[in-house]
This record gives C-alpha cells, structure tokens and sequence, in this order.
C-alpha cells in the first residue's frame, strides 16, 4: 500500500469544527453534557485542548491586526510522524505503524505508563484515567481501509482537508503554497515534507509555520537517546560483570591465615584456622 | 574466636527491606525498560509488574525515610561514617582497591576505620542516585501534576540512566558485600544473618575500628 496522508490548507479553512464533530460522531467519542466543563476565554476555540475523547480540534490563534483580526486556523492531531516518538518510546509495543504511515494506539495492549503522552513533541496523546489506557487519532484506519477517506476529511464543506497518496498531497500542498505566495501570503509554508522523517497530515500554513504554532524543525533527539540507553546499559553492564568475572577468576585460590589480636602486646597473632 | 557485633537489628531490617525491594524494582523494571522482554511476558504482566513496581517504589522510599524518625541517632550514625576525614591510610586503601579487586585480593590493604574510604565513596553516590531515581519516579507516577512535555521526557530519561548506573553499582555490592569475591567470604552474614562478624574478619576488612571495639569489649563482642 502506498503511503497516504491528510492535507490540510489552513487558507480554505473556515474553523467550522466539521472535521471535530466528524472525528467524534464515527470514532464514537461522546462530549462533556455540561457547559461547565468548558473554560470560556474569548477565543472562538472550543474545546481547549485535544482530550481522551477530542482526537481533533481546530487550533484558533487569533491574531490583532490594525483592522481587524487574522484567524491563524491549525488542525490539532497527530501528525502521523515516520519517526514517531511515541512509538519509540512505548514500552509495550502498543504504538504502531500502518503499511500507509498511519500511527494507531492499540488500547488492549496499552499499559497507561503514558510514556507516549511525554514523548510527542506536538503533545497529541492523551490519558484517560478511566480506563488508564492512551487515545489519539489513528487517521480512521477502519474507513481508509476500506477505501473511505477519514471521517474528518469527509465531513470538510470547503475542500480544506484532503486524503490521498502522500506523494499527491505533497505536490498539491506546494502547488497550494505557490498560489498562496503570488497573492501576497509571502510567509506561505508546507509543513510535513520532511519534519521527522516525513508526516502524513500535511499542512499548508498560509502565514507561516509560527503563526500557525508549528514546531519548526522538531526534534526527538532525546527520545532517541533515551532509547540508546537500552543497548549501552547493557553493554556496560556487561562490562562489570565481565571485570568481575574477571576478579572472581584471579581470587579463585584466594585463602588468608586466620589472624586475631593479642590483647597483651596488641600485635596480631596466627591460629591454627585457614579460612579458605 | 570472638564476634563482633556490627550492624543492629534494626539496621538489618531496614537492609532487607530495602533488598527486596530494590531487587522487585529492577526486575519490574526491566520487562518496562526492555521491550522485547515486555512484548514476551503478555500485557497482563506487565501491568503486573507496573503495579508492584510502584509499591515497592513507594516501599523504597518510604523505609529509610521513617527510619530517620525512629532512629535518628543511627542516621547520624550513618552520616558520621560517610563524611570523615581521610587520613593517609584511607588514601592508601582507596589507590590500592582497584588492582586489589582485579587481581585477586593479594595486595595487603591498610587498616580500616568503621567505614572503609572505599566504602563510602560508594556509599555517597549510591545513596544521591537513589534520591535521584525516587524523585524522577514520582514525576512518571504523576505527569500530570507536573506538567507533562519535555520536563517528564527529561525525567523519564533521568530515570533510565540513574536506573543503569546504579544497576551496576549493585552488581558491584552485591559481589562485594554478599561475599561472593573471595576475600570478602562471610560478609554476608553481617547484613543478612545475626549481624556479626568475626574477629579475625573484622580485624582485616577493619582493622583501626575492630581494634578500638575489641579494647572497649562490652556487649558488642561475644565468644562463639
Ligand atoms: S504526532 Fe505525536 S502521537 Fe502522532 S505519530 Fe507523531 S509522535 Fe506519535
Ligand atoms: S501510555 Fe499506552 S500507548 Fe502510551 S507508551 Fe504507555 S503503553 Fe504505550
């Protein structure tokens, strides 16, 4: 199978929360029922943050300008990174990778060690403390599968987000850019050709990737060394056992003279025992 | 021959309790830390081990901190036996061990006080590690709490590499200190029998302090 991705142009977005209610009514992710759960802070976003049942929502950075306000629109979910932190860093394989880069939890095997949760530099999964298992996107697999575009994308009335091969999505991403670049959005940038290994949610950010709070250039260095410790813990592990296999081979005819004091002249004095 | 006696009941105690417990961390830790070992034993397992890991964390931590209130003069004791001044003998010991430990045991070691410089060179660290590995554990206990991202990423690292370090400084006092190298034969019942040790052994792993304890004679030295 090819490797596939979502598209998202930030431009033709109009936060319409589609691709929110979308995600939630097919993956089945019921919404708190009181309004106090919500905290109001002016901004248009709602809810304020990815959540064991929100796998999605649209980012509102609202930006003052001298007339008026830019409404820097971002898709919020996994990214569906090649190198994927959090899949490195689970310890008991929960995290995996589909044939077309999609990265899915699977909730029986996970542990709720939330080392995933630590490990994202985008902050995607989330603990549920209910069931102590982790949740995030895993690009509706049951419907791409089954040659149906993730619900998300489905539901988006202003053609914003798109599914298709990575390698489409890319080139319609550029071409986006491009566009974008001729009407005067200087700052016009593809986010996920590269960026660890290569992401499958493409993004187009129309006024630039810090606008649009995107990590530039991320990193899992960190993740990686965490994950060097295993074979280097071993091999100097190894090495004291070794050096002291070593020891215990040169003490192997180790025996000493039993010596205890003499009270009278303080001086150590032989017995007949051998300690062996 | 006469006995010594050099570590109490309560010292005992406190070390085996503090063995079981280090010895379940590093075995439930290790199915977390080794993935091909988690992906062998089954889900269940390791949810298992998770669990016990965290009690005998929370076991680890909390021993020697009671102990500090019930037995303060024995922490102080403790202390008192870390931070000394080393004198040209303790200096001696400390150049010596190495070839001493590789080669055998055969070099004549100078006289000990009640803790060898060696000893507590290993000691300090042992004891800063543990300190370490405990702090960073409660922050993977809650990560939540402590604001998840990159400070618990840090953590978790910290936790893993204190984890090795001090895997191999126990690798080390446990050959050392259960008497498994030659010369050490019979240590092992100083912590984990009556707490005694015998005149002539103490006399050669401790020679400064075993001579004053057998002067001052009294309850701590018995005939078997
Ligand atoms: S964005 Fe985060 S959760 Fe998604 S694949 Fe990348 S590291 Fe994993
Ligand atoms: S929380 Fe679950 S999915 Fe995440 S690293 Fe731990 S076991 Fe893996």
């Amino acid at each position: 199978m090819a490797e596939t991705a979502i598209m998202y142009d930030s431009s033709k977005c109009t936060a319409c929360k589609g691709c929110q209610v979308a995600c939630k009514q097919w993956n089945q992710l019921s919404s708190p029922l009181t309004s106090d759960e919500y905290t109001y802070t002016k901004s248009f976003q709602a809810p304020l943050d990815l959540s064991p049942k929100t796998w999605l929502i649209i980012n509102f950075s609202e930006e003052d300008k001298a007339v008026g306000i830019d409404w820097n629109f971002m898709r919020n979910s996994c990214f569906h990174c090649t190198e994927a932190a959090c899949e490195k860093a689970c310890p008991v394989g929960a995290i995996t990778h589909a044939e077309n880069g999609a990265v899915s939890i699977n909730q029986e095997k996970c542990i709720g060690c939330r080392y995933c949760v630590a490990s994202c530099p985008f902050g995607v999964p989330r603990w549920d403390e209910a069931t102590n298992t982790t949740f995030k996107c895993w690009q509706c697999q049951d419907r791409t599968t089954a040659d149906r575009k993730p619900a998300c994308v489905s539901t988006c009335p202003t053609g914003a987000l798109q599914f298709g091969d990575r390698a489409d999505m890319l080139a319609a991403a550029r071409d986006r850019v491009a566009e974008l670049k001729e009407a005067g959005f200087t700052k016009a940038e593809v986010y996920g050709e590269n960026e660890l290994g290569g992401l499958h949610t493409i993004v187009v950010a129309q006024r630039g990737l810090e606008a649009h709070g995107l990590i530039r250039d991320p990193k899992i260095g960190l993740t990686d060394f965490w994950q060097l410790l295993k074979p280097l813990g071993g091999i100097a592990a190894a090495g004291v056992v070794g050096a002291l296999g070593f020891s215990y081979f040169m003490a192997r005819d180790y025996s000493r003279d039993t010596m205890v004091l003499d009270d009278a002249t303080g001086q150590l004095v032989k017995v007949t025992e051998v300690k062996k | 021959m006469r006995y010594i006696q050099r570590q109490s009941t309560y010292a005992r105690s406190l070390h085996w309790i503090h063995t079981v417990a280090c010895l379940s961390l590093y075995v439930t830790g290790l199915i977390l830390f080794i993935p091909s070992v988690a992906a062998a034993v089954g889900v269940s397992t390791v949810q298992g081990a998770r669990i016990i890991h965290r009690v005998m964390a929370a076991i680890f931590i909390i021993a020697p901190v009671v102990s500090i209130f019930i037995q303060p003069k024995g922490f102080v004791h403790v202390l008192k036996g870390w931070f000394f001044k080393w004198d040209d003998k303790d200096k001696e010991f400390m150049k010596k061990f190495v070839p001493y430990l590789l080669l055998g045991g055969k070099q004549h070691m100078p006289d000990q006080k009640y803790m060898k410089s060696g000893q507590a060179l290993a000691d300090i660290p042992v004891v800063l590690l543990s300190i370490a590995i405990a702090l960073t554990g409660i922050v993977l206990v809650w990560p939540d709490f402590f604001g998840g991202g990159a400070f618990v990423r840090w953590m978790l690292f910290a936790h893993d590499a204190v984890m090795v370090l001090l895997g191999i400084m126990m690798i080390a006092h446990i050959y050392i200190g259960a008497g498994i190298f030659q010369p050490y034969r019979g240590s092992g019942r100083i912590m984990f029998g009556d707490g005694k040790v015998s005149e002539a052994d103490a006399l050669y792993h401790w020679g400064t302090w075993a001579r004053e304890v057998l002067a001052e004679g009294g309850d701590n030295v018995t005939t078997e």
